[in-house]
């Protein structure tokens, strides 16, 4: 208890920073980012400490007036995501501070410091108010943190579109607390189960939690913010944003299945387990076409987000079959996925931010490419990331992908008939394509950037970035590779979360577990044993091939007796064209081609090929929206005349309307 | 203690014969299509001679490559090894148990790490290959997946020596039939086979594998190849281990596969690189029916 209050005291520290003089702007930012850093340790800490503790009772925090915090075992989950976010981001924050220096550095530290804080208040609050109060302070700091660097062409627009969708969000949540609350005596965690309401009303507090906390993890088609937001915002920022804020909604959405809404309707699974695949599989198709380096990590969150709550929306079909003991797996893929997704999508884009700035500010990989001659610790770095979330085997990523494709085939374990066995297909074929464009999209991401020649000059004067940024970069690529590799503690542990959070089921049993131990029969993912493997063979090949002048010479690249030149190189949109072309009926790309109109007739004409690849969400669905609320509201302008008269007269009427109303309920 | 390093010895033995054997099972296919278009052919032996003469030459490389690139042989063929080290073939191995989404995403940090590795001489070969290879893969992920739902559907697991083609409920049956069809066209698409790819050619207008390795040479170009043998032999044993309808002596089911590959490849042409999809759905609308007749 004490360590999280120390905890507080930190981060209230660190947001106090802003009142340092600015002329000692650097002072203010590194004693912000220390205090991120200590106070995100305490939490982790503490939440670690908890976890693996018996769990058997809540642990109060703190009481302030009627607001409440407790850690249990669902929110210690991510209460330690976020402090293992905060310490890594606030490390890479160290550094990253230097090129904010002289604009506005101790407003983005100080900032920077209460998203922090916010998350972890969210995570604890224990009564809707509160929740819905620190949701609210995460989804406004955030707001300003994307528009820190308002001056820049078009941020300022994405930030405000980021402000409109999330507050559309917040107001599903918050209409799902008070339809949820409505037949409750306060509005304590504790009392909210709403077992014995009718099942349209759990119906609508299903729906609006849903649309509310789909929105904030960015599942499709309330997604469009995403892409836009993330890459806006300083990398530290994004790299919160991308790996911590968006498991939040997965944090508020387990609250309202496991504890408010009841018993689990077979609907609501599908339509999770629907959107979930759908979104997955367009993040990641996404992910593959996408030239801006944030916004292919902005559409694999979505992809990882979906893959998540493919996990949730699997358990929760499960829970409406005879075998409810076997949805306990998908819960537990969708904590395990969460939490190593968070750590990959932090590495990637304090990666992303380090090549930013040895390239001056680009981000579109078109010009890239040879990178990893000029920074080599960071291209290892990113290699380990980009491998994880290829979902490789010995890596992190594998694990939660691994578990939830075990769920699905529960799906048909659980029960027979065509339905089930179609459901299962579809999440195979859907979770496959996302595999094989998540591995493509991470292919061309790390290819383009780092292999091959440089396509730019300013390529060629790439700089290493150095200190607490290569720090924080390393300590998560060797939590990639060691959580993938020792993963048998991380999923026992989120099986004991699980169990303690769904108490009405009973308890996982061994052969579901599916780790070195257990059971034969299950199917194993020994990654020990593999790895352990893998270093014998490796040694074993080695001395094999072992040979001293092994590579004669080295040579330009064979270019059928030409001499090549760096432009002759794939680019990264020629990469993705084959997937481009035979998805083309989804994805609708925009090609135009015209011809210069100085150059000659016939004979060496210039052409200039333009293709554009607009999210076709935006397109079909906002933009109508859009228009068709416009026209709503100008068609309801016709009653605003301005006429004092013709006002009276409303209010007149809809008082009249009050009083019959009024009288037929009496009555 | 002991127990388990006589399981380790097995599992050593297992690498150790499927590795060897590997050239073998492509030499033959090569002969039995050399027959079958009237030539003699080379010896079943030629795919060992080949690569004892590449392992003898020196290696080139170009200068413009990074580590990857040198690293990329060694990772695919353990990658493979590793594949092969989860596949229950009879050895009482129970180091590694088998799963096939292990076996599977194994078989993929293979893929990985050679499409990097042709994008790193900087060519345009290297990236036509590469950007190809992930199309293909992205057709095939998802079918081989409904593949593994459909072996898996009676089991109800996924380690693949619980997944064993049943004979005695599974014997010619609709569904059986269907899924074997549908996984051998999978088969063909995975191991680069006419219809899809001939790694024949050297014209870049049809390489895929071809193309990614093209900057290689010597040893490292040795690597490649045996990895590529050692991988299409593991596909053809889950093929005969999941999917063969006749219940034969492993070996033998093996062979049959392999000659099967050279009528296939003999009869037909390779198709253009956008009908492939076409090719995939058919094997996927196959795999579904059996799915839903099982």
């Amino acid at each position: 208890m004490n360590l999280m209050i120390t905890g507080f005291f930190c981060y209230i520290l660190g947001m106090l920073t802003v009142f340092v003089p600015k002329r000692r702007e650097m002072w203010a930012h590194y004693l912000a980012q220390g205090a991120t850093i200590l106070g995100s340790l305490c939490v982790f800490m503490s939440a670690v400490v908890y976890l693996l503790t018996d769990m058997s009772s809540p642990q109060l925090i703190c009481v302030v007036g009627n607001f409440s915090l407790e850690m249990d075992g669902w929110n210690a989950v991510f209460l330690a995501i976020t402090g293992l976010g905060g310490i890594i981001t606030g490390v890479y924050g160290l550094g990253y501070g230097i090129f904010y220096q002289g604009n506005r550095l101790r407003i983005l530290s100080s900032l920077f410091t209460t998203f922090v804080f916010s998350m972890v208040l969210v995570a604890l609050a224990q009564d809707a108010l509160g929740f819905l109060l620190a949701w609210e302070i995460m989804a406004v700091v955030s707001f300003l943190l994307v528009n820190h660097e308002a001056e820049k062409k078009g941020v300022w627009q994405i930030a405000y579109q980021y402000l409109v969708m999330t507050h559309l969000g917040t107001a599903a949540i918050m209409i799902a607390f008070f339809v949820v609350g409505s037949g409750a005596q306060d509005l304590q965690f504790s009392s909210l189960a709403m077992e014995t309401l009718d099942v349209g009303t759990r119906n609508i507090a299903f729906l609006a939690a849903f649309i509310g906390f789909a929105l904030k993890a960015g599942l499709v088609p309330l997604h469009v913010w995403l892409p836009n937001a993330h890459p806006a915002a300083p990398s530290h920022v994004s790299a919160l944003m991308s790996g911590v804020m968006l498991n939040m909604a997965l944090y508020g959405f387990g609250r309202f299945i496991f504890n408010f809404l009841g018993p689990v309707e077979f609907w609501w699974g599908l339509l999770v387990f629907s959107v979930a695949l759908i979104s997955a599989f367009a993040g990641a198709l996404y992910a593959q076409m996408a030239t801006d380096m944030k916004r292919i990590l902005a559409y694999s969150s979505v992809e990882n987000m979906g893959i998540v709550f493919v996990g949730m929306g699997t358990g929760m079909l499960l829970l409406t079959t005879n075998h409810q003991e076997l949805a306990m797996l998908g819960f537990v893929a969708a904590i395990v996925h969460a939490f190593n997704h968070s750590i990959m999508k932090t590495l990637l884009f304090m990666s992303a931010g380090s090549i930013m700035h040895g390239m001056s500010g680009e981000k579109n990989i078109e010009k890239m490419g040879g990178l990893g001659k000029f920074m080599p610790k960071t291209a290892l770095f990113t290699l380990i990331g980009a491998m994880g979330l290829a979902a490789l085997p010995l890596t992190s990523g594998f694990v939660g992908e691994w578990l939830t494709f075990k769920s699905l085939l529960h799906l048909v374990n659980a029960q027979a008939g065509t339905g089930f066995r179609l459901l299962a297909a579809f999440g195979f074929v859907s979770l496959g394509l996302t595999a094989a464009f998540a591995l493509g999209a991470f292919v061309r991401f790390y290819g383009i950037i780092f292999l091959g020649r440089p396509r730019t000059n300013i390529g060629e004067k790439a700089q290493e970035t150095s200190g607490s940024m290569l720090i924080a970069m390393g300590i998560s690529s060797f939590l990639v590779v060691a959580m993938g590799v020792f993963c048998a503690p991380i999923v026992e542990l989120a099986i004991k979360v699980i169990n303690k959070t769904l108490v009405k089921l009973p308890a996982l049993t061994n052969n579901l577990i599916i780790m070195p131990q257990a059971n034969t029969d299950a199917g194993v993912y020994a990654p020990l044993a593999l790895a352990a493997l893998f270093i014998v063979l490796a040694v074993i090949l080695y001395g094999l091939t072992y040979k001293k002048n092994l590579l004669v010479k080295s040579d330009v690249t064979w270019n059928c007796g030409t001499v090549s030149t760096n432009r002759q190189q794939y680019s990264a949109t020629g990469f993705s064209k084959p997937v481009r072309r035979a998805f083309g009926a989804i994805l609708k790309p925009i090609r135009q081609k015209s011809y210069l109109q100085k150059s000659h007739d016939y004979f060496g004409r210039e052409v200039l090929y333009k293709l554009s690849l607009p999210d076709r969400f935006t397109d079909n669905l906002y933009q109508p929206m859009q228009h068709w609320l416009v026209k709503a509201a100008a068609f309801l302008r016709q009653i605003q005349t301005g006429s004092v008269r013709l006002y009276v007269g409303y209010v007149m009427v809809a008082m009249i309307l009050v009083l019959i109303w009024g009288a037929m309920y009496r009555g | 203690m002991v127990d388990l390093g006589q399981q380790v010895i097995f599992l050593l033995i297992q690498l150790m014969l499927l590795t060897l054997v590997a050239p073998l099972v492509s030499g033959i296919t090569k002969k039995l299509k050399a027959y079958m278009q009237n030539r003699l052919g080379a010896s079943i032996f030629q795919g060992y001679y080949d690569l004892a003469k590449l392992w003898q030459k020196p290696t080139v490389i170009t200068a413009y490559t990074s580590n990857i690139f040198l690293a990329a042989p060694f990772i695919y063929l353990l990658s493979v090894l590793l594949a092969a080290a989860v596949l229950p073939l009879g050895f009482s191995v129970n180091v590694v148990l088998g799963d096939i989404f292990v076996f599977i995403s194994l078989l993929a940090i293979g893929r990985f790490i050679m499409t990097l590795s042709s994008l790193d001489a900087g060519t345009s070969f290297g990236g036509m290959g590469g950007s190809r290879e992930l199309y293909i893969s992205a057709l095939v992920e998802p079918v081989m997946l409904l593949a593994v739902l459909s072996a898996a559907l009676q089991p109800g697991t996924t380690s693949i020596a619980g997944m064993h083609i049943n004979y005695t409920t599974h014997y010619f049956t609709i569904s059986s039939a269907l899924s074997c069809c549908a996984f051998f066209a999978i088969l063909l698409a995975e191991n680069g086979c006419i219809p899809v790819d001939n790694p024949d050619t050297h014209l870049e207008l049809t390489m895929i594998h071809e193309c990614m390795t093209l900057e290689y040479s010597g040893r490292l170009l040795a690597i490649i190849h045996l990895a590529s043998m050692v991988k299409g032999l593991l596909i053809i044993n889950i093929f005969s281990l999941l999917f063969f309808p006749v219940n034969l002596p492993l070996l033998i089911k093996i062979i049959i596969t392999a000659a099967a590959i050279a009528v296939v490849e003999s009869l037909n042409n390779k198709m253009r690189l956008f009908k492939v999809r076409f090719y995939m759905v058919t094997a996927g609308v196959l795999l579904l029916l059996a799915i839903v007749a099982q």
